[in-house]
């Protein structure tokens, strides 16, 4: 075994030198640039305060010298954080692990057939499947180590980006990082493999892969919010929703949210409700120029009675989320997932495999 | 049990009995009955699209017979193909070589697929050629890549060869020592062999058995002795005293029409051809024979019987 799966390695050398040099690189620059971000010790306060260029608005006074240092820093920081570079390394990081899986998935079985060698080896091994199995074992040792190397450099790379955050408790390019990785090379890898033993050919094996892999990733997440995690999703109210920091935000992910009444699904007319019960307070006295600045807490009212009504008898806004801290429960189900279509996409190769004809 | 070409079943290393392969509407091979006798070299021979290569890729496994069946040494391939596989050496049509592998690493890899692979038995094959075990496959020549690829066979040690037109794409050289090769290699192993090729001269003197096949159906499966000494040629269409006309055909230069006779069993081949004033028969080479029931198949030329 170990001789068919160094062979197999020799007979793709061109692959498996690319993809070792990708994965390498990428895993390289993606701790470069968590390097560059590190090493710039940006205080956590000074990010949290920055608020962009603009923080200084026309005829204000001028900062004073330490918050104009650490806006300097804020700004140096998200220069490299939004720049080119670290942009480049992002891209690649959602990508690499497709083009990583078709790359050596393509050729694995449609060359042989492409170039006459698959009469030979099938006519030494009695086994097809085993045949396969070697260079499929070959691709997975390939790529499993490969890309685990740059999930993990992902990981270092995204907790440099939000150095507040705890990259395993937030959904942040979640599926552009971590372990996940290898499961998406894996299952481009096994769509590639089993579409190059359908059709006998490389290359319209390796377009249709390129076709079909970018759109379930481009879909991905928006198909796993709307048909997977949806049932999940735990309520969070307006209230809880209003004491989260950006950050936390960032934490979850936001399905969806609905209106509740009484503590229940409220499927009425919110603004037709707001127009009829809402009272404007005026808790504030014009300014000099005669601006009323602000209208203090809303009160809702019964318009019958005019007594204010209980909390509870006002619609509220209830998101429902998956909380960052199921994470990993989130990733092993995705991962999950994936390789079940790897599997999938495995038994229909190692079914036909021993159907097809090998020319 | 007799079979065609004399053979009986308990000799028999390959046997096609009804065998049908049709590709869309195309027939392929239509019911084609053939032995292989055990230790025979037999000449499968017929023209391009005579159905050579998918009779030799049914006994592989790599085509499924839509009627009838082969048994390579006993054993239905398409039932049973490992079993079946591990019973043959097969050499395909082009030579089929690895091109980023060196030839000590196609040894290699054989040895891996096929349990009962003798890399030292290959080794000494190619050394016996002054073939590089660490020359890239894609480096060598036709000739030594199609040596490649019979050591390869030879080297699983198979009691079946089978040989698609190995010969067709090398020099004269190269088919002289491949054919060398094999001869030894089935003379010392006393395996069986089945070489397909459509260029009778090749394997003439190769082969001991001569299968012809035409238009899917076998033409004549016979001992090569007996095919060259039970067949005359003659310039005219009347038949010799007890002989069958099996295909006319143009001879040589192109300008008379040659027919192909065959002799009733047991007939003096000496006596026998001269049937009328001034007619004379002469023994008929091998390809004439061929040519004979390949214009009979094909329905070319004077069609006699």
């Amino acid at each position: 075994m170990l001789t068919r799966i160094w062979l197999t390695y020799k007979q793709h050398r061109f692959e498996t030198i690319a993809i070792a040099l990708v994965c390498l690189g990428l895993a390289a620059a993606a701790l470069i640039e968590a390097y560059r971000l590190n090493s710039m010790n940006v205080p956590l306060k000074c990010l949290e305060s920055w608020q962009g260029a603009y923080m200084v608005g026309p005829g204000q006074p001028p900062l004073d010298a330490a918050t104009q240092r650490c806006n300097d820093m804020a700004q140096a920081f998200s220069n490299i954080k939004t720049g080119t570079d670290a942009g480049l390394v992002r891209m690649l990081l959602a990508f690499a692990p497709l083009l990583v899986g078709i790359v050596f998935g393509a050729p694995i079985v449609a060359r042989e057939i492409e170039t006459g060698t698959a009469p030979l080896s099938w006519a030494l091994s009695g086994s097809r499947r085993r045949w396969l199995f070697s260079k499929v074992l070959a691709g997975v040792l390939l790529i499993v180590p490969l890309m685990l190397v740059v999930g993990l450099a992902a990981d270092v790379f995204e907790a440099a980006q939000y150095p507040d955050l705890n990259v395993y408790a937030s959904y942040i390019d979640y599926v552009s990082r971590g372990a996940i990785l290898v499961f998406w090379a894996l299952a481009a890898f096994a769509g590639t493999f089993a579409l190059g033993t359908l059709l006998g050919r490389t290359m319209p094996a390796l377009i249709v892969a390129l076709v079909v892999c970018f759109f379930v990733r481009g879909s991905w997440e928006a198909g796993m919010n709307h048909f997977v995690l949806r049932p999940f999703a735990v309520q969070t109210s307006l209230e809880q929703s209003a004491n989260y920091t950006p950050d936390s935000w960032y934490n979850d992910i936001s399905l969806y949210q609905t209106v509740y009444m009484d503590g229940k699904p409220w499927d009425g007319d919110v603004n037709a409700w707001w127009m009829e019960h809402q009272q404007v307070q005026v808790s504030a006295t014009p300014d000099a120029s005669g601006f009323v600045p602000g209208g203090g807490e809303p009160v809702y009212v019964d318009p019958a009675t005019n007594k204010p009504l209980a909390p509870s008898q006002v619609p509220t806004y209830v998101n429902f989320v998956i909380p960052g801290a199921w994470y990993w429960n989130v990733v092993v189900l995705e991962s999950g997932l994936l390789l079940l279509g790897s599997l999938f996409c495995g038994v229909i190769a190692f079914v036909w495999v021993d159907r097809r004809r090998p020319y | 049990m007799a079979l065609a070409g004399g053979a009986s079943i308990g000799t028999a290393a390959l046997v096609a009995h009804g065998l049908s392969k049709r590709f869309k509407k195309k027939v392929a091979l239509d019911k084609v009955d053939l032995t292989v006798p055990a230790g025979s070299v037999t000449a499968l021979v017929g023209p391009n699209g005579a159905g050579k290569t998918t009779l030799i890729r049914v006994c592989m496994a790599f085509e499924r017979p839509n009627a009838g069946g082969v048994e390579v040494d006993g054993v239905d391939p398409w039932k049973h193909r490992s079993e079946a596989l591990r019973r043959v050496g097969y050499v395909p049509q082009t030579p089929a070589v690895y091109r980023g592998l060196s030839v000590e690493e196609h040894l290699s890899m054989a040895r891996s697929l096929h349990s009962g692979f003798d890399a030292d038995y290959a080794r000494r094959r190619l050394d016996q050629l002054g073939i590089p075990l660490d020359q890239r496959a894609d480096t060598l020549s036709g000739g030594q890549a199609a040596q490649l690829g019979l050591a390869v066979a030879l080297g699983t040690r198979a009691r079946i060869l089978l040989l698609d037109e190995p010969l067709a794409n090398l020099d004269p050289l190269a088919r002289r020592e491949f054919i060398q090769v094999l001869l030894d290699a089935v003379k010392s192993d006393g395996s069986t062999a089945l070489l397909s090729s459509h260029i009778v001269t090749d394997v003439e003197d190769a082969c001991d058995r001569l299968a012809i096949l035409g238009g899917g159906k076998v033409r004549l499966d016979c001992p090569l002795e007996e095919a060259r000494q039970t067949h005359r040629l003659t310039e005219a269409d009347s038949p010799p005293p007890g002989a069958t006309a099996v295909g006319s055909f143009l001879g040589k230069g192109g300008k008379t029409v040659m027919t192909l006779w065959r002799l009733a069993p047991g007939d003096d081949p000496g006596s026998a051809p001269n049937s009328g004033p001034g007619e004379t028969s002469e023994a008929a080479s091998l390809e004439d024979v061929v040519l004979g029931y390949l214009a009979a198949g094909r329905g070319i030329g004077l069609q006699l019987n």
